[in-house]
């Protein structure tokens, strides 16, 4: 049981986080390679408002994912105002620089040996209670006025502009909120592992969570959180063989975008399939994304 | 003063190893417009072939650097083949491009981990790096002095295929307008197979310097980042671009380690990266994109 509710916990954060970089990603067409690095600041804020200043578990991680969310913000003014490759590039120069921080500032982080000490927090019923919330809030957000606005930016972002839409306006939101739900899954993850370690944000933390959502489908929420299942899962049961794990994640990469760059659903979601409407109207929107026959 | 000349001379050596990963980089992205992660795997491929063939064929730099040019260059090409050509010929999103580089830069990484090993590994001493007098001005190691020479070779060679080859201006025309120069009968996927080549080689060029400098490993191709950066500091798509700003990224580095703290210089490379987005994010002499409609 111990083991199988803490794949579950696992499972709730990988998905958290999951969802965070699918709506920069695959609902606003920002590729990021950087997104460990707010995990990591939620990681430590909670860490070390628990531990060393007494805050309540929960509101350390509200702060975790808030901190995350301001960074996001900051970030995202001088990057995101351009179209191109800036974000990419500026979000690994984020993460490796978020760890030279951590591993270096010995008297808050206690450096590259890690931040031990950390009540567990986390449980089942309340990882749970934090999916089930923060799912419902991005399903809300994504079919509101600014989910529409965020894909009008990913899909044509001249149209979007001359629909007086402020397009970097909405990419810094988008950057913002899914700093959030990576900072709160860092805070989340801080409490189960109740120890952690700068090396634990690095840039193969990020290269899975973006592998997630394309595997899963650039802008299907339901096939981010289906892919994030199926990689967790995997994950587990080969351990043995985890030397080839990067491999895999990166052939899995390639492989997507060669042979079905929609990724597993497309822009479709499951509960989209038993609706007819909305079937058909999620086709449409895929002629758009793709302009594929 | 002594340091400072030193220093000087340590930073320009240093930038025109990045330089010459960045205008490779740089190539690619005037012509397909997106950001080839995997550049930074061309650079490992260069050093262990260089490095195998140093061990193999007898202590030979010439045979063993043409080989390792050579391979850079096929895999570049290879790469192209497998993992981008799919894409490009059926959408102009870029981002899947990106996505897809980000996958082979993984791929060629682990490689090399599960066949070579992730450890470091140091080329046989065919590179003089005994110290040099200049002139009883300063001291600085062969080393330096020598890649800065090859440096500048490769990039006039490079500078005069741009220029003076009818491939050259055929990749000129192609950053211009990839398309029209399509319709006017350039053979558009050899021109593609052409720069890739090239920025393969030169990859490998800096690879072998790099190895030399700071021993070979399988992240090796991770300090393209910098490279990157260099590109964006110089402007885009731009070539001389990302010579000078490669310079200025060496010379930054090398003055900070040598005045300031070692730790810090990875740092300032980020920080010229958002000093520049926020003051001339086209870089020093990018171009302002064109928005056709």
């Amino acid at each position: 049981m111990g083991y199988l509710s803490g794949i579950i916990i696992l499972l709730c954060i990988n998905a958290i986080a999951a969802m965070g970089v699918s709506l920069l990603t695959g609902f606003t067409g920002v590729f990021t390679l950087g997104h460990a690095a707010y995990m990591a600041l939620g990681a430590y804020a909670a860490g070390i408002l628990t531990v060393q200043h007494g805050v309540h578990w929960f509101l350390a991680v509200m702060a975790g994912g808030f901190l995350s969310m301001i960074v996001a913000y900051l970030i995202g003014i001088p990057t995101l105002k351009l179209m191109g490759d800036y974000y990419a590039i500026a979000s690994i120069g984020l993460v490796e620089s978020i760890r030279l921080i951590l591993e270096n500032w010995q008297s808050v982080t206690r450096g590259a040996r890690g931040y031990p000490g950390i009540d567990g927090f986390t449980t089942l019923p309340m990882a749970l209670a934090f999916f089930v919330v923060m799912a419902v809030a991005m399903v809300n957000l994504i079919n509101s006025r600014y989910g529409r606005a965020f894909k009008a930016c990913r899909d044509d972002y001249l149209a979007a502009s001359l629909l007086g839409y402020d397009t970097a306006h909405y990419r810094v939101l988008s950057l913002a909120v899914s700093g959030f739900y990576c900072g709160i899954a860092g805070a989340l993850l801080a409490g189960f592992m109740t120890f952690i370690q700068p090396v634990m944000f690095d840039m193969t933390k990020s290269t899975e969570l973006t592998s997630v959502v394309v595997f899963g489908g650039l802008g299907s929420l339901s096939g981010t959180l289906l892919a994030s299942v199926v990689i967790t899962l995997v994950t587990e049961l080969f351990r043995p063989i985890s030397q080839y794990r990067m491999l895999i994640y990166g052939g899995v990469l390639v492989a997507t975008m060669v042979l079905r760059p929609e990724g597993i659903m497309g822009s479709r979601e499951i509960w989209g399939l038993f609706k007819k409407t909305s079937s058909l109207r999620s086709k449409t929107q895929r002629g758009g994304v793709d302009g594929a026959p | 003063m002594e340091t400072l000349a030193q220093q000087l001379i340590n930073g320009a050596s240093l930038g025109s190893v990045y330089a010459l990963i960045a205008v490779g980089y740089s190539l690619v992205y005037s012509i397909l417009l997106f950001s080839n992660f995997a550049h930074g795997g061309f650079l490992v491929i260069g050093g262990y072939i260089c490095y195998y063939a140093l061990r193999s064929l007898g202590n030979n730099i010439w045979i063993a650097g043409g080989l390792s040019l050579l391979g850079a260059g096929l895999s570049a090409v290879l790469t192209e083949r497998i993992a981008y050509k799919p894409i490009r010929e059926r959408t102009n999103i870029t981002l899947y491009l990106l996505i897809a580089s980000l996958g082979m830069s993984i791929v060629i990484e682990n490689i090399f981990v599960i066949v070579a090993g992730g450890r470091f590994r140091a080329l046989p001493p065919v590179i003089p790096t005994d110290p040099v007098h200049l002139f009883g001005l300063t001291t600085t190691s062969a080393f330096d002095l020598l890649s800065l020479v090859v440096a500048v070779i490769f990039l006039a060679a490079l500078q005069l295929f741009i220029v003076k080859s009818k491939w050259g201006l055929a990749i000129r025309a192609a950053a211009f307008d990839l398309k029209t120069a399509g319709l006017m009968g350039i053979n558009v996927s050899m021109l593609i197979s052409i720069v890739f080549f090239v920025a393969g080689m030169l990859a490998a060029v800096g690879g072998i310097f790099l190895s030399v400098r700071y021993t070979l490993y399988p992240q090796l191709g991770a300090i393209t980042i910098k490279a990157f950066v260099a590109a964006v500091v110089g402007g885009l798509g731009s070539l001389p671009g990302a010579v000078i700003g490669s310079l200025i990224l060496g010379l930054a580095e090398m003055l900070t380690a040598g005045f300031i703290s070692s730790q810090l210089r990875d740092l300032v490379v980020f920080s010229l990266l958002v000093i520049t987005l926020l003051v001339k994010p086209t870089g020093l002499l990018g171009k302002k994109p064109l928005e056709k409609v």
